[in-house]
C-alpha cells in the first residue's frame, strides 16, 4: 500500500514528464541471462521491467493476454532496448488475445538490466498498546483482476492480526470499481463484478484468518471512478476500516 | 511373501556391463529387459524388513523403514478394511515404489485372470457397470496404471458447466456411476501416489496459498494450514483423511478405519523412505564417492525446503561424478552412466528454456513466457514436488497440449470433457472459457474455471519402478516425458541431453 501511494505521489510530480496508458501486447525480449519485458505504443518501444520471481515487487505480463500499461515518461538511456517509465503500473487484460506471443532473440549489444528492485518485505506491525482508534488499511488490485499476491495478501494478514490485537468491533470493507482513461482517449472501465469479487475474497480471507463474521460488513461502490489517466491505479482497491 | 530381499548380484552387472560399453548412448531405460515383478498380496503376512532393496527395469529400489523390520500379520496398511478385498497394499507395492506399475498390474491379470482384488469393478474397471471378466473392461488400469477416481459433480461455487464429449470409459454417461445419474458423478483416472518421502510431501504450514493468494486448507484436528500437495487435485487435507477417503472408496469400507488403525497406517506411511538406490549399469549408489542426494537414506534426515540451484540443489550436488575420468575401480560403463547422470543433473537444474501458458504458475507472478529451468516448478528439496501448492497445469490433460489424440480422434482411451466457464468467472489464462480435457484436476474441488486441468505434482523418487508417467499414465517410459517437455515447451534437447535427463530421473 504504502509502495503505491508513493509511486502514485512521485506520478502527480512528474506530470511534466509524459504519462502515458495504454493497452497493447506485451513483447519480451530474450537476453544472454534473463528476459526483459517491453512494450510498444504509436511505434516507440518502452521498458516495462525484467523477469524476476514471484517475491519482486512487479509482475511481468503475459503473452496471449494484453497488458495495460500506466506509467511516466522517464529521461535516460534506453534500457533493454526501450524507454523506461516509472513509475509503472502493469495489469494484464482478462481476456484471451493469442495474437499477442512476440518474442525478441537476444541480441549482444542490449544486454539484460540489473536486477534493481530490492525484495519485497513484508515487516509485521509493531505492537501496540490502548486505547486503540480506528484504523484504515488499502489493497490495490490490477485492472480486472482480483489476484493477490503476497504484498497484499500481507496487509490482509495484519488487518486480521489487529483485528484480534484491538478486539475489533467492526470491520468494513469497501471495494471500489475502477478505471483508466488511455492517452488515447478512451475510457475502460472494470467489470460490473469485480469489486463486489474482491470485497468477498478478502472477507473469505479475513473470515478464514479468524475474524468472525458477524464482525464484517462490506460496501460496494459500483459506479466506476471518474478517471483522470494519473491516479487510476488507486482506483482499483478495497479499504478495510477497522474499528476497536 | 513373494518378494525376496536381494542385492544386486555383481555378477549380473558385470554380464550388463560388458553389454552397455558397446552402446554407449543407450539410457538405462532402454536397457530394461525382463525382470521379476514382485507382488505383495493382502493377508500374506511376513516380514517388511529395515531396509529392502527390490529389482526394477532400471535397477534396484531402496526402501527404508526408520522405525524398523515390521511384521505385516494383522498391520491396517496390509490387511483388507474393507469389502473388496484390497489392503492399502494393494495399490501401494513396495516394489512399484509404493505405486503400482502398468506391468505390474499386467502381470496381475495374467496371472489371476482378472480375479484379483486389485481390478476391483468400483475402480480398477473403466466403470462399475462394466462386464468385469473381461479384459477390455479393465483397459485404463492394465494398460496405465489408472484408477477411476469418481468425484461428486459439481463441486461449491462451480464457475463452469461440464459436459462428456467422448467417454470410452463409459462411466461419465452411465445411467448410475454418470453425471446425470441420481448421484452426479465426474470420472477421471488417474495413477496412484506413492505412499513414501511423506514428511517431504506434507511439509509447509504458510496460511496463504503464494500463488493464488487463496488461504490454503486447515488440518481439521490442529486447525493449522498445510500443504496441499496431497493427491492429484489436494483434495485431503492431510494423510488422515486422505486415508479414510481410501478406504471408504478403493477398499470399499463400509466405515472409516479406527482411530487405532489410522494411527498405524500413518506411522507406518511416515516412516517409509524410498529412492533408486542402485543401477544395472551405473552400481550401487551407496558406494564411496556416492552423490549425497541418491538412495534412500539421503532422504531419513534430509531437511524440507526450497532447492538452491547451485548451493542445495533439489536432489543434492553430483560433482563427485562429474569426472570419473581417474577414478579407480570403476569400469568404463559404469563410469559413463554416473558422468550421465551428473550432465542430466545440469540440464534438470540449469537449463534454460522457455516455459508458456501453464496455468499456476506463469499467471501467478513469474511472467508468461519465463525462462527458467526445470526446478523453477520442480523447486522441493528431495522430491521435486512443488514447495508453493503443486497444482499446475502443465497441459497434459487440457487440448491443445494434452498427451491424448486429437480433438476428434475415436482413438483416445480417456474421457472428454467440454468445460465452459460462467461468463462472470475468471477465464482459464491460457485456454479462455470453452477447455476440452480429460481431467479437470483441481477444479473439481475449487471450482475454478482457472484451474481446469491443474494437477498436483508428484515426488520424482523410484521413478524407475513405477511406470507410466504423468497422472494420466500417457507417458510408457522416462523418454517419453522427457520428449513430452521437450514438445511441449520447445526446448530443443539433444539427443544425449536427452539421455542424461533421463538416467538422472531413473537414479532417482
Amino acid at each position: 500500500m504504502i509502495r503505491l501511494s508513493l509511486a502514485i505521489a512521485v506520478l502527480s510530480t512528474t506530470l511534466a514528464a509524459q504519462q502515458l496508458s495504454f493497452v497493447t501486447c506485451p513483447v519480451v525480449r530474450d537476453t544472454k541471462t534473463v528476459p526483459c519485458w517491453l512494450a510498444e505504443y504509436e511505434g516507440e518501444l518502452y521498458y516495462l521491467g525484467m523477469q524476476e520471481d514471484i517475491d519482486a515487487a512487479w509482475f511481468p505480463p503475459q503473452q496471449s493476454h494484453e497488458v495495460l500499461v500506466e506509467g511516466t515518461v522517464q529521461p535516460g538511456p534506453r534500457v533493454c532496448g526501450g524507454i523506461p517509465l516509472s513509475p509503472l503500473f502493469t495489469s494484464v487484460m482478462p481476456e484471451l488475445t493469442r495474437s499477442c506471443n512476440t518474442v525478441l532473440p537476444a541480441k549482444d549489444e542490449i544486454p539484460a538490466p540489473a536486477a534493481t528492485r530490492p525484495p519485497v518485505t513484508h515487516p509485521m506491525e509493531e505492537p501496540s498498546s490502548p486505547p486503540y482508534i480506528a484504523r484504515d488499511f488499502t489493497v490495490f488490485f490490477d485492472f480486472d483482476n482480483d489476484q493477490m499476491p503476497a504484498r497484499s495478501t500481507s496487509v490482509i494478514a495484519s488487518v486480521a492480526a489487529w483485528a484480534a490485537t484491538v478486539h475489533a468491533t467492526s470491520l468494513q470493507i469497501t471495494a471500489a470499481r475502477g478505471a483508466a482513461l488511455l492517452s488515447d482517449g478512451r475510457v475502460l472501465n472494470e467489470s460490473e463484478v469485480i469489486a463486489t469479487r474482491r470485497a468477498n475474497k478478502i472477507a473469505r480471507l479475513l473470515k478464514g484468518l479468524g475474524v468472525p463474521a458477524s464482525s464484517l460488513s462490506i460496501r460496494i461502490e459500483d459506479t466506476p471512478a471518474k478517471p483522470d489517466g494519473i491516479h487510476d491505479p488507486a482506483t482499483r482497491r478495497v479499504r478495510i476500516i477497522v474499528q476497536p | 511373501m513373494n518378494a525376496t530381499p536381494r542385492r544386486l548380484a555383481l555378477g549380473v552387472l558385470t554380464i550388463l556391463i560388458t553389454v552397455v560399453a558397446a552402446v554407449s548412448l543407450l539410457t538405462a531405460q532402454d536397457m530394461a529387459a525382463d525382470y521379476p515383478i514382485d507382488w505383495w498380496a493382502p493377508s500374506q503376512g511376513g516380514t517388511l524388513p529395515a531396509v529392502l532393496h527390490l529389482d526394477n527395469p532400471s535397477g534396484t529400489l531402496g526402501i527404508l523403514n526408520t522405525s524398523g523390520s515390521l511384521d505385516t500379520k494383522g498391520h491396517p496398511f496390509f490387511e483388507p478394511l474393507g469389502t473388496n478385498g484390497r489392503a492399502c497394499v494393494t495399490c501401494h507395492q513396495p516394489a512399484a515404489a509404493m505405486s503400482v506399475s502398468a506391468a505390474m498390474v499386467k502381470e496381475r491379470w495374467r496371472k489371476t485372470s482378472g480375479k484379483d482384488p486389485l481390478f476391483a469393478a468400483i475402480d480398477g474397471s473403466n466403470c462399475p457397470s462394466l462386464p468385469q471378466a473381461k479384459e477390455a473392461s479393465h483397459s485404463l488400469l492394465i494398460n496405465r496404471g489408472l484408477f477411476r477416481v469418481g468425484i461428486h459433480w459439481p463441486p461449491p461455487n462451480a464457475e463452469f458447466t461440464l459436459e462428456a464429449v467422448r467417454d470410452p470409459s463409459t462411466c461419465n454417461t452411465d445411467p448410475v456411476w454418470g453425471l446425470k445419474s441420481k448421484n452426479p458423478t465426474v470420472s477421471v483416472f488417474r495413477r496412484p501416489r506413492i505412499t513414501a518421502n511423506l514428511r517431504y510431501v506434507t511439509s509447509g504450514d504458510a496460511p496463504f496459498n503464494s500463488k493464488t493468494g487463496e488461504l490454503t486448507d486447515l488440518d481439521p484436528d490442529t486447525g493449522r494450514h498445510v500443504a496441499m500437495n496431497l493427491m492429484a487435485d489436494a483434495r485431503a487435507a492431510t494423510l488422515q483423511l486422505q486415508a479414510i477417503d481410501a478406504a471408504l472408496t478403493h477398499l470399499q469400507a463400509k466405515a472409516a478405519p479406527t482411530a487405532e488403525q489410522l494411527r498405524r497406517i500413518l506411522d507406518f506411511e511416515n516412516k517409509i523412505y524410498l529412492a533408486q538406490s542402485g543401477d544395472r549399469i551405473g552400481g550401487l549408489f551407496s558406494a564411496p564417492n556416492a552423490p549425497d542426494g541418491l538412495g534412500p537414506a539421503a532422504l531419513e534426515h534430509g531437511q524440507p525446503g526450497l532447492g538452491d540451484n547451485l548451493k542445495l540443489p533439489v536432489f543434492g550436488l553430483f560433482d563427485v561424478w562429474k569426472d570419473l575420468s581417474k577414478s579407480p575401480g570403476l569400469t568404463d560403463a559404469q563410469k559413463e552412466f554416473r558422468e550421465s547422470v551428473a550432465r542430466g543433473a545440469e540440464v534438470f537444474l540449469l537449463r534454460p528454456f522457455w516455459i508458456r501458458d501453464t496455468a499456476n504458475l506463469n499467471d501467478t507472478g513469474p511472467g508468461n513466457p519465463v525462462k527458467r529451468t526445470c526446478t523453477t516448478c520442480h523447486n522441493a528439496r528431495f522430491t521435486g514436488m512443488d514447495l508453493a501448492p503443486g497444482f499446475i497445469d502443465l497441459g497434459t490433460n487440457n487440448y491443445p497440449n494434452w498427451t491424448e489424440p486429437g480433438l476428434y480422434s475415436e482413438s483416445g482411451s480417456l474421457p472428454v470433457f467440454k468445460v465452459t466457464c460462467g461468463k462472470s468467472a475468471p477465464p482459464h489464462p491460457y485456454l479462455g472459457r470453452t477447455i476440452y480435457t480429460t481431467d479437470p484436476g483441481r477444479a473439481l474441488i475449487s471450482g475454478k474455471c482457472a484451474d481446469v486441468g491443474s494437477i498436483v505434482m508428484p515426488q520424482f523418487r523410484g521413478l524407475a519402478a513405477r511406470a507410466p508417467y504423468f497422472a494420466n499414465g500417457s507417458a510408457q517410459t522416462l523418454g517419453d516425458l522427457v520428449d513430452y517437455y521437450d514438445t511441449r515447451f520447445d526446448m530443443k534437447m539433444t539427443r544425449p541431453e536427452k539421455s542424461d535427463l533421463i538416467n538422472f530421473l531413473s537414479a532417482l
